[in-house]
């Protein structure tokens, strides 16, 4: 009686010891306030200006900033290296989606990107991305394949 | 003789007759009182009657021009409150009416930014077409009438005014260059001039993958978190509102929290009853901005959603200290966090054989993100 009441004992003390090992290996995953929000992977990325770039290919945006953000969802432009580019971008205006198409010229020299003979706006790249700083806002453009 | 007589006896008597009435005189001068009293019969009527009556009847005028005041004041009253219905009521409309143009207004902006954009369209176009086909000088002079679309642009050199006043400015024709004409707006498209209205009534929707909820636990050993991105909802709101206008609904789905251990996942959906209970919830009912909460400027509040938050298939009042503010995509940011105790939800709390126990008081929390809706923007 008093054997099996030992034994019961230990049986229950090593386990709670086995658990309490098992359990201390768990790290603690908690969440700091700070770090609750989803981060976006942009936020990170540091852009550096690209005066001498030549734009060529797909790009759509990824990000877009400011008061153009109220109304524009996604921009794409397709450079050429002729100097010619063609563009969408798709605008929610009072609940309805639609896209606006551009065909114009650019030029990217020091002084910026210049679209369409337009004032110059701030073009900055870091890899496939690229970055045009504009008064009414912000897009980040990620490189796209055309298949 | 005998009228001597006589006449002594005459004088003698009027003689006595005044001595007699001079005597009298003084004798009762000290008594005579002279009263001069009108007749009776031509008295009047009684001036206090007269004055009775005529306070009575002024009485009775006062009377009545009051309750004639009385009733004016009432029907002017009724008068001026009929007229402030019916001026709200037509405030309404007037909002309404202003409402409805600003939605047309809008339309109007939509197509006119998607006319401006295929006008800019055919410029670029134009202007490429220009670039594509040059005009070869040979042609221009020998006449050969090409039917190239030359843009011309007169740009005009103005001679000095004060050395030649009568100079007429010299106008050459140049051909353009190619998109000369630059286009407006971001990046040329042509954006309307939208900014997000922190401070009016709007719906809100939440972009689930920018969206977690969680909660911080504490057991006996570490702390813990939970947490899942299935998140929904919408809400309406106006943050700068002073009758709280927020309503509407978070929903994170109880299956898919995870805190990074697999057993204790298994463990906790379990407790969570989230088969039968898939989904914690959490209705917004208000927001109770805090004193000094909101800067519309800067598009930021702070203060209270009070909502009733339904765990396990339990609901309850929950009240949630949260941040509000608008990021730089022009979405809205909600953050906050609020204790609660799981056994008031009938959510048992963990145990592992009576040695690791998870504390029943838990910190849930919300990082929200949600985009206002078109139509709500200004």
């Amino acid at each position: 009686m008093v054997a099996g009441a030992f034994r019961w004992l230990a049986l229950r003390g090593s386990a709670s010891l086995l658990l309490l090992c098992s359990a201390g290996c768990i790290a603690s995953n908690v969440v700091a306030p700070d770090e609750r929000m989803v981060v976006e992977p942009l936020a990170e990325r540091v852009f550096e200006p690209a005066p001498t770039r030549q734009l060529e290919g797909l790009f759509e945006s990824c990000d877009i900033q400011g008061d153009a953000a109220v109304s524009l969802r996604k921009i794409y432009y397709l450079f050429s290296p002729d100097g010619t580019y063609t563009a969408a971008a798709l605008a929610e205006v009072a609940g309805k989606f639609s896209f606006q198409t551009l065909d114009g010229i650019w030029q990217n020299d020091a002084a910026g990107l210049v679209l369409d003979g337009g004032d110059p706006v701030v073009l900055e790249q870091s890899g496939d991305y690229l970055r045009l700083v504009a008064p009414g806002g912000l897009v980040v453009l990620v490189r796209k394949e055309l298949l | 003789m005998t009228g001597k007589l006589l006449q002594v006896i005459g004088v003698i008597a009027v003689l006595g007759l005044v001595a007699g009435s001079i005597a009298g005189f003084g004798v009762l001068k000290d008594r005579i009182r002279v009263v001069i009293e009108a007749d009776d019969t031509d008295l009047g009527p009684d001036p206090t009657a007269l004055l009775r009556d005529d306070v009575q009847v002024l009485a009775g005028n006062l009377t009545g021009l009051q309750q004639a005041v009385a009733s004016n004041f009432e029907q002017l009253a009724n008068g001026l409150e009929s007229g402030a219905e019916a001026r709200h009521v037509d405030v309404k409309e007037l909002q309404r009416s202003v409402s409805q143009l600003r939605g047309q207004l809008r339309q109007s902006d939509s197509v006119l930014a998607q006319l401006q954009a295929k006008v800019d369209a055919l410029q670029a176009m134009q202007a490429q077409v220009v670039r594509a086909v040059p005009v070869a000088p040979e042609q221009e002079q020998s006449g050969n009438n090409v039917e190239a679309p030359v843009v011309e642009v007169p740009v005009a050199t103005v001679a000095d005014p004060v050395a030649d006043p009568v100079a007429e400015p010299v106008v050459e024709p140049v051909i353009a260059p190619a998109a000369a004409k630059p286009k407006r707006g971001f990046l040329s498209f042509s954006v309307p001039s939208t900014r997000l209205a922190f401070d009016q009534p709007q719906e809100y929707q939440l972009l689930p993958k920018l969206c977690r909820v969680g909660f911080d636990a504490k057991s006996t050993l570490h702390d813990f978190t939970g947490v899942t991105s299935a998140v929904t909802g919408r809400f309406r709101a106006d943050f700068d509102d002073g009758d709280g206008l927020c309503q509407g609904e978070v929903i994170a789905s109880a299956g898919t929290l995870k805190t990074g251990v697999e057993d204790r996942d298994t463990n906790m959906w379990e407790h969570l009853d989230s088969k039968n209970h898939p989904q914690i919830r959490f209705a917004i009912e208000r927001f109770q901005a805090a004193a000094n909460g909101v800067d519309v400027a800067k598009r930021t509040a702070t203060g209270e959603v009070v909502g009733k938050m339904t765990i396990r298939g339990k609901t309850l009042v929950l009240r949630v200290p949260v941040k509000i503010e608008v990021d730089p995509q022009q979405r809205v940011v909600i953050k906050g966090q609020a204790k609660l105790k799981l056994s008031d939800y009938g959510v048992p709390v963990p145990s592992q054989l009576g040695v690791i126990n998870m504390e029943d008081e838990v910190v849930v929390w919300l990082a929200l993100r949600g985009r206002a809706q078109a139509e709500a923007v200004k």
